[in-house]
């Protein structure tokens, strides 16, 4: 696998804190969308995901965020990306998620 | 004169990183700069992602890669005999309207590429070629 994902809940800000590493496509965003649910199955709040070393990732990884953040917007929780590299960052202005997500 | 590599790949995620790669390598080698590189990737990934995703569940089908190379540009032809789709059917998503992933692969190809032909029939197939010109040779 060529991407690795850390996460911690920073209870004094209420908020799950993940950390993409490397690349995330079709091979991996399903590990990718489990850890997400994982976390939000343990506690229902806000998840920003750190992408300062995050070198790639495609439709199937970028679906894995939107979807998470339509489905817990209805709770009035959000999901925050962070620090993306130009080329995710890029992704992000053509999709317009940069609109919701940044 | 252009250069030209052909690959056949299973129709599994776990070689859409190894298309991807070869992809950046031959761009690379080529001279394209780093953002061309970026774009070459996400659109041949893209491409390929979609055969998978619409492909045989278990991956028994394979696809087609060619890379054509001259001085002027890198074209990549994607070529599958899966089970195609009805292209007047698919509705290109809208920029920060977007509440899925549907469709958002095609949007994406055509976004970072120069030119792009896609062409689908339900049964036949789906064939999509797309070609980055290198800068300041934009056609």
């Amino acid at each position: 696998m060529a991407m690795s994902i850390n996460a911690n809940n920073n209870e004094a800000e209420g908020v799950w804190e993940f950390k993409l590493v490397g690349e995330v496509d079709i091979s991996n965003a399903h590990y990718f969308k489990t850890q997400l649910e994982t976390a939000l199955a343990e506690k229902k709040q806000n998840i920003r995901i750190d992408l300062s070393e995050l070198n790639y990732i495609d439709s199937t990884g970028l679906g894995v965020v939107i979807g998470c953040y339509g489905q817990i917007k209805k709770e009035g929780l959000s999901v925050k990306l962070v620090d993306p590299k130009p080329n995710v960052k890029k992704l992000l202005t053509i999709s317009g998620f940069d609109k919701v997500l940044l | 004169m252009s250069d030209i590599m052909k690959m056949t790949v299973p129709g599994k995620a776990e070689y859409v990183r190894a298309v991807r790669m070869t992809a950046s390598a031959l761009a690379s080698d080529a001279g394209f700069d780093i953002e061309e590189i970026d774009d070459i990737k996400v659109a041949i990934s893209e491409a390929c992602t979609n055969i998978v995703l619409h492909g045989a569940e278990d991956g028994s089908i394979h696809y087609d890669v060619a890379f054509e190379l001259d001085d002027e540009k890198l074209v990549i032809c994607v070529e599958d005999q899966g089970p195609g789709y009805d292209l007047e059917e698919y509705v290109e998503p809208v920029p920060g309207q977007i509440e899925e992933s549907g469709g958002l692969g095609i949007f994406i190809i055509r976004a970072l590429m120069d030119e792009v032909d896609i062409r689908s029939e339900v049964g036949m197939g789906t064939f999509i070629c797309m070609k980055k010109y290198r800068h300041g040779t934009d056609a």
